[in-house]
């Protein structure tokens, strides 16, 4: 499947290495940005926290399983932000809510790891059931399954409640903290976008992940190496499962609530778009790409004001930002990023040289 | 078709005893206890005809959709709004101008004109890279959308059924029988028959092109193997150019044919997208005869399911897709390569 | 990763031919490109398939590892019939092949193709925990790397090697694990004459319990690497024999030497 032109790198192999050691490869940008990320309830209103930050880490995650399937595997799939709403659901219909009728008042510690188990199977099942498509058809296929799980929510009442949903979804408190609470809940999606973060840049470089790069670019050939490629691929849904799934778990706790559009096409697609935005290259991508996401639905209003359109515009804008990324850098935010530097560098070696030359001379 | 009695004996046989069973159930004057477990034979007849008539609709946008897939492997997402924007096209060309036709092919030319500049201004840059023409057409629609929104507003618009279409016609099906014997024939809205046979005129004129003419040879041999097109010498950006056209054009029309019989309103764009995905699925993707099999097998899903089980009838049609996936991922009509 | 194989396959390779084709056909659309092929070859044999363009013999092989399934007939592996079997469970059983146009990995080194190629092959290729530094298969692509002479070029990426160089790569693929039957695909194609001697010299080198079918055009690699021939024609089987029988039959002079030899 031809993804995005310029040709996605296979991420090298490197052999394991001590904690000691990765943390001193990274480079200055990451350093300043995890401190930033760090202190920043010192420095941000609750509101930049939670609304902007917490939940753009949310979105990052879900739109992280998707870039992992599609930046390392080359399988778009569009039913990533259909196991996260199922996670969330289930975590309202074993947790508690507001809808008592349905509700099972698990405690938290048995509802969110059931929860979280349901969604991977579920996210490995929709797997399994569109790898045995090629290419682009995968795309087509994860968004009728993405649909039909919004119909099933929307219409059924007896487990998803139909179209209210569930509301009254409260974040547990755990070791004497309320994790619904700004800094905690800030903390605690800081936790997990990191984990799945750090989880995602490993494997991508461990055997696994090292395969599923191989049955990107050449299934034919992986087959001929003794590789099963249609169980590296379900096995990969699986992996991207889990992170959605968690994701799944802070958004319904984050929201408080979840009904059908939770999953509905427009959060689907807008996965995709936040995917590949942010650049689908790179793991940090899909963070960046949510951010700026979240940025846009919150202040879009008096951006559109300020250039002279209605706030009720806002699809418009994120229809022409996303189509304008697509064509001008269809490696997203991230590949401009890279391509800045390179200019950059590439600029200062020359001057370095003309310098050394120009020193020569006289 | 022999070839397939041979190959398939079981298969054939059920689906003879099926037809048979359905003309009979058309047919037939229904029995008090055929009337206690299928309910009323009008609601099954007149279930029966909408699932027919919607899936006429539904091979339209379709048949332009998988076209387009097949030759260009472009899964344009943007189908559904090409759909609606033809629907609101031909609304206001049917208020300016009062005349249905006048509606139906000034949205069918619009549109394809929409359709040349995306394929002209936008695709052929991309050849190739099928994701990157994807994600261009959920960029599309989703500025569509908006447009529209914006200059149709929310409300619910209906295209003008023309007189000579309007109104109800008898069709030689007994419904019931009144106390004093006399039959109760069936009474149906012409323009849905109308529609039908449109729809089937055009599929069987689709198939004719597509097999019978110089054109509609690339074309297939495009679909089953798009280097040899161009290893032909042909002149492939303009036979790109036109099968999307053409594809974008009958959205455009079945845009107004849907507006006729059912409403234009935000939101339709992509209910009739995910009709489309689910109809090419199932049938096959890049067969005209697999849009066809699709379109009417979704139609009676949904139809049969609003009025059979009305709590899940929109799932219906997605179970069939799953268990097509499951049993025939390459979908029923398609061949195997 | 040690190249000794287990005792159960010592057993069944004692018993049974190293692959065995029973009526074996392949039918594209009308055209058939195989027909009723049957072939045996003993384990630890080298065989030569020769013909012109287009006589099946890439489809021959693409039907024993399993890229195409055959249209009819049956493929028995050491015994084991295969037939029905996907390409990476005929793999794992020590089949392997080469490609006729290199099929590798462009955006990884040399090291890490091989290293692939050996995980294909090992236990744990779903494993999601980092090799470490002493990893077994890393040792073993390394010296798989040296047995085909590409310890120079280790660390660069397979895109920036010369031809020869990808050439040499592709067999180092299949060498990979314990191989015990290696199908190669116009190896020499391409070649330069040091170059042939130095492929000529790996496959005369190869343990002797490895067993190969070698498609080649050069008659002079052809003959000097194998113990038997096979002509293929059409689509057919039409002549099997020790090399020397084959170059002086006056019928296969006649078909497929041409007056190249005359």
């Amino acid at each position: 499947m031809a993804l995005a032109e310029p040709r996605l790198a296979i991420a090298t192999p490197r052999p394991r290495e001590g904690l000691a050691e990765v943390i001193a490869r990274q480079g200055t940008a990451f350093w300043i940005v995890a401190a930033l990320l760090l202190v920043m309830p010192l420095i941000a209103s609750p509101f930049w926290l939670v609304q902007i930050l917490a939940y753009a880490m949310i979105l990052g995650m879900i739109a992280l399983s998707l870039m992992f399937l599609a930046g390392y595997g080359g399988i778009v799939s569009l039913v990533q932000m259909t196991v996260a709403a199922f996670a969330a659901y289930l975590v309202a219909i074993f947790g508690d809510s507001a809808i008592t009728q349905i509700s099972l008042k698990w405690p938290w510690w048995t509802a969110v790891p059931v929860a979280i188990l349901l969604a991977t199977l579920f996210g490995t099942l929709s797997g399994a059931l569109s790898v045995r498509t090629e290419g682009i058809y995968t795309i087509m296929i994860t968004l009728a399954i993405g649909s039909a799980f919004y119909y099933l929510a929307l219409q059924n009442y007896t487990i998803f409640n139909g179209f209210s949903g569930f509301n009254g979804v409260m974040p547990p408190v755990f070791l004497g903290i309320d994790w619904g609470s700004t800094m905690p809940f800030y903390y605690l999606t800081l936790g997990c976008a990191a984990l799945a973060y750090a989880g995602v840049v490993y494997v991508s470089r461990a055997p696994f992940g090292l395969a599923l790069q191989g049955t990107r670019d050449n299934p034919r050939r992986m087959a001929a190496l003794g590789f099963d490629v249609v169980a590296h691929r379900i096995a990969a849904y699986a992996f991207a499962a889990v992170i959605a799934a968690f994701a799944g778990v802070l958004l319904v706790w984050y929201q408080r609530q979840v009904s059908p559009g939770t999953g509905g096409v427009g959060p689907v697609v807008d996965m995709l778009i936040i995917a590949v935005v942010g650049g689908l290259s790179r793991p940090i991508g899909p963070f960046i790409g949510a951010l700026v996401y979240v940025l846009l639905r919150t202040f879009a209003l008096d951006l559109l004001d300020w250039v002279g359109l209605e706030g009720k515009r806002y699809q418009l804008l994120i229809g022409v930002g996303f189509l304008v990324i697509v064509l001008f850098s269809p490696d997203g935010l991230v590949g401009i990023w890279q391509r800045l530097r390179e200019r950059y560098r590439k600029g200062r070696e020359a001057q370095d040289a003309q310098m050394r030359t120009g020193g020569g001379a006289s | 078709m022999s070839d397939f009695i041979g190959r398939r004996p079981i298969w054939s046989l059920v689906i003879l005893i099926a037809v048979a069973l359905l003309l009979f159930l058309i047919f037939a004057v229904w029995t008090p206890w055929m009337e206690l477990t299928f309910g009323r034979k009008r609601v099954f007849l007149s279930a029966l005809f909408n699932g027919i008539t919607l899936g006429g609709l539904y091979f339209l946008v379709a048949s332009g959709f998988t076209l387009i897939f097949g030759l260009m492997r472009n899964v344009n997402l943007a189908h559904g709004s090409l759909y609606l924007f033809g629907g609101y096209v031909g609304y206001s060309i049917g208020n300016l101008t009062g005349s249905w036709f006048a509606a139906l092919i000034g949205a069918f030319v619009v549109v394809a004109l929409a359709g040349i500049l995306m394929q002209v201004l936008l695709f052929r840059w991309m050849e190739g890279q099928d994701l990157r023409q994807t994600l261009v057409t959920i960029g599309l629609s989703i500025i569509v959308a908006d447009l529209l929104l914006w200059g149709y507003g929310g409300d619910t618009f209906q295209v003008t059924t023309p007189d000579w279409l309007s109104g109800p016609v008898q069709l030689p099906f007994i419904v019931a029988l009144r106390s004093n014997g006399e039959a109760v024939m069936m009474m149906y809205p012409l323009v849905r028959i109308a529609i039908l046979i449109g729809a089937i005129i055009l599929g069987v004129a689709m198939w004719l092109a597509l097999n019978r003419t110089r054109i509609g040879m690339l074309v297939r041999a495009g679909v089953d193997d798009r280097d040899m097109l161009s290893a032909t010498g042909v002149r492939v950006q303009l036979v790109f150019v036109m099968v999307f056209a053409f594809g974008a054009g009958l959205a455009g029309l079945a845009g107004v044919v849907g507006g006729t019989f059912q409403s234009l309103q935000p939101g339709e764009d992509t209910k009739i997208l995910l009709s489309s995905l689910v109809v090419v699925i199932v049938g096959g993707m890049g067969s005209i005869p697999g849009a066809a099999m699709g379109a009417l097998i979704v139609g009676l899903a949904e139809q049969f399911g609003s009025v059979y089980m009305p709590t899940y009838a929109v799932m219906l049609t997605f179970v069939i897709m799953v268990v097509v996936l499951a049993i025939r991922p390459q979908g029923l009509a398609a061949v195997r390569r | 990763m040690s190249a000794v194989p287990s005792l159960e396959r010592l057993s069944s390779a004692g018993s049974a031919n190293a692959l065995e084709l029973r009526g074996v056909s392949r039918l594209f659309g009308a055209l058939a490109a195989l027909s009723d092929v049957t072939l045996s070859v003993r384990p630890g044999e080298r065989r030569a398939v020769l013909g012109s363009n287009g006589a099946g013999k890439t489809t021959l092989f693409n039907c024993v590892t399993g890229d195409f399934s055959p249209s009819s007939g049956v493929i028995r592996f050491f015994g084991e019939d295969v037939t029905a079997f996907p390409p990476h469970e005929r793999i794992r059983r020590g089949l392997r092949r080469t490609y006729q146009i290199s099929s590798l990995f462009a955006g990884l080194t040399v090291l890490e193709n091989v290293y692939l190629a050996c995980r294909g092959v090992s236990r744990n290729r779903f494993s999601l925990r980092r090799p470490r530094r002493d990893d077994t298969l890393q040792h073993a692509a390394e010296s798989l790397v040296d047995a085909v002479h590409l310890s120079a070029v280790r660390d660069r990426l397979v895109g920036e090697l010369a031809y020869g160089q990808q050439r040499q790569l592709e067999i180092a693929l299949a060498l990979s694990g314990a191989p015990r039957f290696i199908l190669f695909d116009e190896p020499a194609a391409g070649l330069s004459p040091t170059e042939r001697a130095d492929l000529v010299q790996i496959l005369t080198s190869l343990p002797a319990h490895i067993g190969y079918i070698i498609i080649e055009h050069d008659m002079d690699v052809a003959l000097r690497v194998v113990e038997s021939v096979t002509m293929m024609h059409n689509g057919r089987i039409f002549k099997e024999g020790r090399p020397d029988e084959i170059e002086s039959d006056p019928e296969v002079q006649e078909l497929y030497l041409g007056g190249g030899h005359g």
